[in-house]
């Protein structure tokens, strides 16, 4: 069974104003596609292509206008918003912004915790410190605040936040960008650890076609809000259709072969 | 030629009392007609070089100091001020980091691209001929990057701009004055592949046009190799490796190069997917926690006792190394 389908999703950003018609200003979709557990998605396009737009509808930051994501079969829904913070977790484009600067990192790792779990004290802070130890961190980094940390190690709190109610699939807006090449390898290696040993489903958005190419499974191409191309990862990179694709993975090739002659 | 000489470049600033080196005997040599990259990390002290070269750094807080810093012979470090900034005006520009932050808020792009326009090298006109001529040179500049509605665009204020826009157009500005020497702070950051192509396409296209140098400051090696004839790589403040790419890429001798380059997984074809990628352990260390001596050494797979001591560099064939155990002494 799938972990995740997305059907017809659809997303409209409208503007009205007093005595003219509602004018859309912005239209995503309709968006398919299914994700097994331990599978990896890649999300490509331009900027303001919605690519972010659609990791926003997956997790519930904004609610698609129609279509459905179903949840290892179940449909999500306002009334099952529990689960969906329980399954799905996103890591944010910038991990320094989305870390709160006045309270430690144990604090912010416990908050989901209080909100949605039923675990007392002793629990709670034991489960910090595995999650904490299980992205590469020490016990005491639970003391420490934002700005105590360095860039490799934020990204970790980051992922740590996001793993610490056990979810299915973790949804990442560019994980990735904001890291030098050595910690960016690290963070790489880890993600792809913790995939194979939890088992768990990973979208993300990014501009690098390399590390793309070597983590994901499945890619989705996205223009204009639309989804023009989805398949098999070097189905995609050998044999691409639309044209925005080829001239995208023709550049990168170009890039990638100009070192060697 | 050589355009720029800068050698042990040493740059001081104060942290709680105490004089940290935020460079360490920096060499850098450019050359007329070349394309230099300059390689490292956050926190290596990429950008705090290219401030010093164009004397940005304001004297109170730090302490520059360096065996020499020439452009074309005349010492940078001992001239006047006012000298300083005429060269920089009109021999270096500079496409830095962050457009949005170096730009001007309060004047719209038009103004602030004609201001940068060196009315020197305009065709010669009467002056109120100056602004037509202005106008048309703005226009060739803009659509030369690849900016299209240009009436539009020029009216606008930075805000209204998204950032890989304006990145462009930093490049525009940069390109309006004629420079010898043109450095790019990171231009291709957070850019998606087909305008990153066309930046670099652009920018090794004035280089072979124009015989203009670059100093190409990155961490993306995909981009660099793509384009760079020279290499430096930075660590923490120090000068690693320096040399020809193609030599570089061949045989690095530093094990912080070959992190480097093993850590970009399109630099590898034989690399099968989801294969975990090589690393360095460790995270890069803050100004307050510098090592002694090497400033690699606790991340690095090969230090050895001696590596207490700042290594001095090592030439061979034109390729600079620092480096007490390089890796091409494999056996001892």
């Amino acid at each position: 069974m799938d972990l995740i389908n997305v059907e017809n999703i659809r997303f409209e950003d409208k503007i009205s104003r007093l005595f003219t018609p509602a004018r859309t200003v912005f239209s995503l979709g309709p968006v398919n596609f299914d994700l097994q557990a331990g599978e990896t998605l890649a999300i490509i396009g331009d900027n303001g292509s919605g690519k972010s737009l659609l990791a926003k509808l997956l997790v519930g930051l904004e609610t698609p206008s129609s279509g459905k994501i179903l949840l290892n079969g179940l449909a999500l829904s306002t009334a099952h918003h529990k689960q969906k913070c329980h399954d799905i977790r996103m890591i944010f484009q910038n991990s320094t912004g989305s870390l709160n600067p006045g309270i430690t990192v144990g604090a912010m790792l416990e908050e989901p915790l209080i909100l949605n779990t039923e675990l007392n004290v002793q629990e709670r802070l034991s489960k910090i410190d595995n999650t904490l130890r299980l992205v590469g961190l020490l016990d005491d980094h639970k003391f420490f605040y934002r700005h105590m940390l360095s860039d490799g190690q934020k990204q970790r709190v980051a992922l740590a936040k996001a793993l610490i109610l056990d979810p299915k699939v973790i949804v990442a807006d560019e994980p990735f960008a904001a890291l030098d090449p050595s910690v960016r390898s690290q963070t790489v290696n880890l993600l792809m650890g913790l995939q194979r040993d939890l088992g768990l489903g990973f979208i993300f958005i990014s501009h690098n076609l390399g590390i793309v190419r070597h983590v994901a499974d499945k890619i989705l191409v996205m223009e204009n809000g639309a989804v023009i191309e989805s398949g098999k990862t070097d189905v995609i990179f050998n044999w691409p259709k639309e044209d925005y694709t080829k001239r995208l993975i023709e550049t990168h090739q170009q890039l990638v072969n100009s070192q060697y002659n | 030629m050589i355009l720029l000489d800068v050698k042990n470049l040493t740059l001081e600033l104060e942290l709680a009392g105490e004089w940290v080196k935020a460079l360490d005997k920096i060499n850098l040599v450019i050359n007329q007609g070349q394309i230099h990259a300059l390689v490292g990390e956050s926190g290596s002290g990429k950008s705090l070089i290219v401030k010093a070269i164009v004397g940005a750094l304001p004297n109170k807080r730090w302490k520059i100091t360096a065996d020499r810093m020439n452009w074309r012979g005349q010492d940078l470090l001992s001239m006047s001020v006012q000298k300083r900034r005429e060269i920089v005006k009109s021999d270096i520009s500079v496409i830095f980091q962050n457009p949005i932050n170096s730009l001007d808020p309060l004047l719209n792009l038009g103004d602030q691209l004609k201001q940068s326009i060196n009315i020197a090298a305009l065709p010669k006109h009467l002056f109120w001929q100056r602004n037509q001529y202005k106008n048309r040179r703005v226009e060739e500049l803009l659509h030369r990057v690849g900016i299209k509605n240009h009436e539009r665009f020029l009216k606008t204020y930075p805000h209204q701009i998204p950032s890989n826009l304006l990145q462009k157009f930093m490049v525009a500005m940069a390109l309006a004055s004629d420079p010898k020497l043109i450095i790019a702070d990171d231009p291709t950051r957070g850019m998606e592949v087909t305008s990153k192509a066309q930046i670099l396409r652009l920018l090794s296209r004035v280089n072979q046009v124009k015989d203009t140098s670059i100093l190409f400051v990155s961490h993306d090696l995909l981009a660099i190799s793509s384009m760079s004839h020279c290499m430096t790589v930075l660590y923490s403040g120090q000068t690693v490796e320096t040399g020809e790419l193609q030599q570089l890429r061949k045989r690095a001798y530093h094990p912080y190069t070959q992190a480097l380059l093993d850590s970009a997984p399109s630099f590898r074809k034989d690399l099968p997917p989801k294969s975990p990628l090589t690393t360095l352990a460790g995270t890069i260390p803050t100004l307050h926690h510098l090592p002694i001596g090497c400033r690699l050494g606790p991340r690095c797979p090969r230090a050895r006792k001696e590596c207490v001591v700042t290594p001095s560099p090592r030439k061979i064939h034109g390729h600079y190394y620092s480096c007490h155990y390089p890796l091409h002494w494999a056996g001892r």
